[in-house]
């Protein structure tokens, strides 16, 4: 039995009074007027030490009253166990945390000592014993637990001794999840009380959200044991963008130049306020400044001395630096190489396609495109093309066939039909398009774009309906395209002129894909290349063949590494350590730093920490309540934190309010204090008929 | 025996005075229902002529009005000398109930002076402490009861109890015989009181005492231990009433059994007084007394 408010049992303290008060013969002080004392004899007073009490029957009655009251009061309650008593067989699954917050100060020994203690006390139960971070890593299983019970304690502390804290974020929600699942699903447990050893920091930046996706059993019940450090105080850095384009393009970095942004958080209970940022090399200078506990801050990174080597930005000032750096890798724009079939010599004349393309494929931080130029009477196309663009045009016979060969490879085409093309569409195409024939457009007259299905893929720069506006883009000439029986199956039209002719046409080609204009981008044909969705448009080509122009943001550890699909890679881990990994092995960031992916296209990737490690003021286990998790009541609330015990205040009371045990004490009370009274006026009436 | 005016009823009234009347006023409705009608101490009043009377005291007006002779008696006509001596020591101060000793003595005295006068007696006060404190010879004369009042008014008694000195001041002040009526609480050593009793009873006075108890003084009905102090001296005794009780209410009602024997061996009218009990019903139960001792009323 506990009390909700224990302070009030100093109120039994009461019972002094009426002991004091049924003590004999105290010395009177009163004083009383009176005729004469002729008549009285001096009497003295008795002194302390023989007085007796008197009417002890009603003295206890009175001390029972005010210790029933004070009893009452305190409201009494019984705690609940959630779970069976020792002894009587659990299964326990002990959870480390295992999260890079637990890299601070001694909280991983900590854990594993609390592990093996709850180990020792659970010699009679089933026990399993589990690390998680971002995922649930079992050490051991139940049904190791069933075969080799005996080594169990010497298993379970080698293994764990092999396991440090990682660099994941901590995703508990997910692994209380993984673990009841565990417990639910392990035979031979049914009917035995389940129990979760949860041993964490507890930190804010855990995730729960996943509880908010299951009900929890009722049957298992959590435990959270939290390990804490003193030091609270904690800086951490986290990329928040590159800058400009311009400064990104590597080589070109000058000196003193700023290279995006980083954001400074200093945590809520931190007392630490100064902090200091500066590149761990290449930097020109450190700068450093005065961030409340709390706030967080959006910061220029500091200026670069030598760009090659500023790569790793660091904040200092606090103990912990797990979470103190942040790794930026250098801009590596992917190489496109698109050919143009067509003249060479027409890059330079403002009237030819060539001239347009030329300007529109300029680098960018993602995609670095190289525009080479293959004359139409050429036999075949250069070597590692990416993406070809033909204008209508002949064709040469040998570069159809290397075209439509390349195609089914694989490569992505977009050819202009102009007339005459009829034979090449109709190889590329493979029949789908028989023939080709001018439409016949009165002078002066034009089409615009009428129908456009901006959801396809191809279209994907305009899948935002305010870039949709195609009115203002006119089409002074296009071809119609006679197509073969059976060709719609195959051939998608992904945007019609308002007569109703397809403008823009798609076909997958073996593994390729070709696309077919109805109408050239240079003026004679349209002012589409004049236009604003004329780079747009091609760069949605480009995606569509696998370069997106898109700057790969940070990744953060847990997330994989992006490789090139259906390809094998050579990757080299922060630590040094190499991995050859085969086409279609999705590979996943473990440890912050930089990667080194080989392959085709050899990158750095830089994998960061995820920011919520870093929120590392402690969150109050019985948070979990909220999330409907039965928590176990001998739940150890972190100290210090006033809030955890206002949880667990309110928890208690909420018990109490249950069982409001305190009516019963208040119902003895009026009893007692009916016998008292009854009792009392009883003595009183025997007095009064004595005088 | 008329309706009686509670004590509590008669703390509330202010004026000595005006008590006193409305006491007097109240015994003289009650004398007209009561059986015992026409007895007093000394009565002044009409009677039908008999032969032989002096037809001087004839009222001629009440003749001419109702054609009935009746005798006039004359209202100046005094015969009797009736000395209130009370007591006006501090013990007089002690009081349980609505009214002090002391009030409850002045009361008494002046509802006497009063009725006494009323009918046409002289009547004196004295009042003593430890000594003789004021003595108004007894008169009969327009505004003598108005000083009588004053004097019996006089608040906060003074002086310890002291018979013996007092009375024997008296003994020289009354020269010509007649009533002395002491009202008193008697809280005095039973010795020298036999003896002060004695010589107001060989004086030859008509001696009456009213003897002034409080209700808690006869029955002792204390709850609480407490230290009482003595109101004359001051000294205070440490008193539990739940003992001292048996021992006190023998002594004290020795003291009164004392005073009794005594009143009765010297011839002394001797009337018990608590403060509880009506004026109205101890002045009734006094004349009462008085004609059943003389046979009859003076007419």
């Amino acid at each position: 039995m506990t009390w909700l408010f224990p302070l009030y049992l100093l109120g039994a303290a009461a019972v002094l009074g009426p002991i004091l008060m049924h003590l004999r013969r105290r010395p009177p002080q009163e004083r009383q007027d009176f005729g004469s004392l002729m008549f009285l004899d001096a009497q003295v007073p008795m002194p302390v030490s023989k007085r007796r009490l008197e009417h002890w029957l009603l003295l206890l009655l009175r001390c029972l009253l005010l210790i029933l009251l004070a009893l009452m009061f305190a409201r009494p309650l019984w705690r609940v166990e959630q779970a069976g008593t020792p002894g009587e067989g659990k299964a326990v699954m002990v959870l480390l945390d295992r999260s890079a917050s637990m890299r601070r100060g001694d909280l991983w020994p900590k854990a594993v000592e609390k592990a093996l203690a709850h180990l020792a006390t659970a010699a009679q139960d089933r026990v399993a014993v589990a690390v998680f971070d971002r995922a649930w890593t079992p050490v051991w299983t139940f049904t190791e637990d069933r075969e080799s019970a005996a080594s169990r304690t010497a298993v379970i502390r080698q293994r764990l001794a092999e396991i440090s804290p990682g660099w994941a974020g901590t995703d508990m929600g997910q692994a209380l999840l993984d673990a009841s699942a565990s417990l639910g699903s392990e035979p031979g447990l049914t009917g035995v009380s389940k129990r979760i050893v949860v041993i964490s920091d507890f930190q804010e930046g855990s995730r729960l959200d996943a509880l908010r996706s299951r009900v929890w059993p009722e049957t298992v019940s959590v435990v959270a044991d939290p390990v804490v450090v003193a030091d609270l105080n904690n800086l951490s850095l986290s990329w928040v963008a590159s800058g400009g384009e311009e400064q990104l393009i590597a080589g070109n970095r000058p000196t003193g130049t700023r290279l995006g942004r980083v954001r400074v958080v200093n945590s809520r209970e931190s007392k630490v306020e100064d902090y200091t940022l500066a590149w761990e090399k290449g930097g020109a200078e450190v700068l450093s400044g005065h961030l409340p506990a709390g706030a967080s801050r959006v910061l220029s990174a500091p200026p670069v001395a030598d760009a090659v080597l500023a790569r790793v930005v660091k904040v200092g000032g606090d103990v912990w630096d797990f979470d103190n750096r942040v790794f930026v890798a250098p801009p590596q724009p992917r190489r496109v190489r698109v050919v143009f079939v067509g003249e060479e010599k027409s890059r330079e004349e403002a009237a030819s396609p060539l001239y347009y393309l030329s300007r529109a494929l300029q680098q960018t931080p993602a995609l670095l495109p190289e525009l080479a130029v293959v004359a139409p009477s050429a036999s075949r196309l250069p070597p590692e093309t990416d993406m070809v663009f033909v204008p209508a045009g002949p064709l040469s016979e040998p570069m159809v066939k290397g075209l439509r060969g390349w195609l089914e490879a694989g490569g992505t085409a977009a050819v202009v039909a102009g007339e005459g093309m009829g034979p090449a569409l109709r190889t590329l195409s493979g029949q789908s398009v028989t023939g080709i024939s001018l439409a016949d457009e009165k002078s002066g007259d034009y089409r615009m774009l009428g129908e456009v299905k901006s959801a396809h893929p191809l279209m994907r720069p305009f899948a935002d309906e305010r870039l949709r506006d195609f009115t203002k883009l006119r089409f002074w000439k296009h071809r119609r395209l006679e197509l073969a029986k059976g060709a719609e199956a195959v051939l998608e039209v992904i945007a019609r002129f308002d007569n109703g002719a397809p403008a823009l046409l798609s076909q997958p080609v073996g593994k390729g894909r070709l696309i077919i204009l109805t109408s050239g981008w240079h003026p004679a044909d349209s002012q589409l290349a004049l236009s604003t969705k004329f780079v747009p448009l091609l760069y949605g080509w480009m995606e569509a063949a696998g370069f997106r122009n898109e700057e790969a943001s940070s990744l953060l550890v847990g997330d994989a590494l992006p490789l090139e699909p259906g390809e094998a890679a050579d990757i080299m881990k922060p630590d040094g350590q190499r991995l050859a990994v085969t086409a279609g092995t999705t590979v996943r960031a473990e440890s912050v730093g930089f990667y080194s992916v080989g392959g085709k296209q050899p990158r750095q990737i830089a994998v960061n920490l995820p920011p919520e490690e870093s929120r590392v003021v402690p969150l109050d286990p019985g948070k979990l309540r909220e999330f409907g998790v039965v928590l176990d009541s001998a739940v150890a609330a972190l100290p210090g934190t006033g809030l955890a015990l206002e949880k667990e205040r309110l928890a208690v009371g909420e018990q109490e309010g249950r069982q409001r045990a305190w009516l019963w004490f208040l119902a003895a009370a009026l009893g007692v204090l009916a016998l008292e009274t009854w009792l009392a006026g009883r003595m009183r009436e025997g007095r009064a008929l004595a005088t | 025996m008329p309706t009686a005016l509670d004590t509590v009823a008669l703390a509330r009234i202010r004026s000595l005075e005006l008590r006193a009347k409305v006491i007097v006023e109240g015994l003289w409705r009650g004398l007209h229902r009561s059986p015992y009608h026409g007895f007093s101490v000394e009565f002044s009043e009409y009677r039908a002529y008999v032969q032989g009377d002096d037809p001087r005291a004839i009222d001629w007006k009440v003749l001419a009005r109702s054609d009935r002779t009746f005798i006039k008696k004359f209202e100046d006509e005094t015969n009797l000398r009736c000395q209130l001596v009370v007591d006006h020591s501090r013990s007089m101060k002690f009081g349980s109930g609505a009214l002090i000793k002391g009030d409850y003595a002045a009361t008494l005295a002046a509802t006497l002076a009063l009725f006494l006068m009323q009918q046409g007696d002289a009547v004196g006060v004295t009042t003593f402490g430890k000594t003789l404190q004021e003595h108004i010879p007894a008169r009969n004369r327009p505004g003598h009861l108005r000083r009588l009042m004053l004097e019996l008014e006089k608040p906060s008694p003074e002086g310890l109890t002291s018979l013996d000195l007092s009375i024997g001041q008296l003994a020289g002040l009354l020269r010509k015989r007649g009533m002395v009526c002491l009202v008193s609480d008697l809280l005095a050593p039973v010795e020298k009181l036999e003896q002060q009793l004695a010589l107001l009873g060989a004086m030859g006075h008509d001696m009456v005492i009213f003897h002034v108890m409080d209700r808690a003084e006869i029955e002792f009905s204390f709850e609480k231990v407490a230290h009482f102090r003595d109101l004359e001296t001051g000294q205070e005794r440490f008193v539990d009433p739940g003992l001292a009780r048996e021992a006190y209410l023998q002594r004290f009602n020795a003291h009164r059994d004392f005073i009794r024997k005594a009143c009765e061996h010297q011839g002394i009218e001797y009337h018990e007084v608590p403060t509880d009990r009506p004026v109205e019903e101890v002045l009734f139960k006094f004349l009462s007394a008085r004609s059943r001792k003389k046979g009859g009323l003076r007419r």
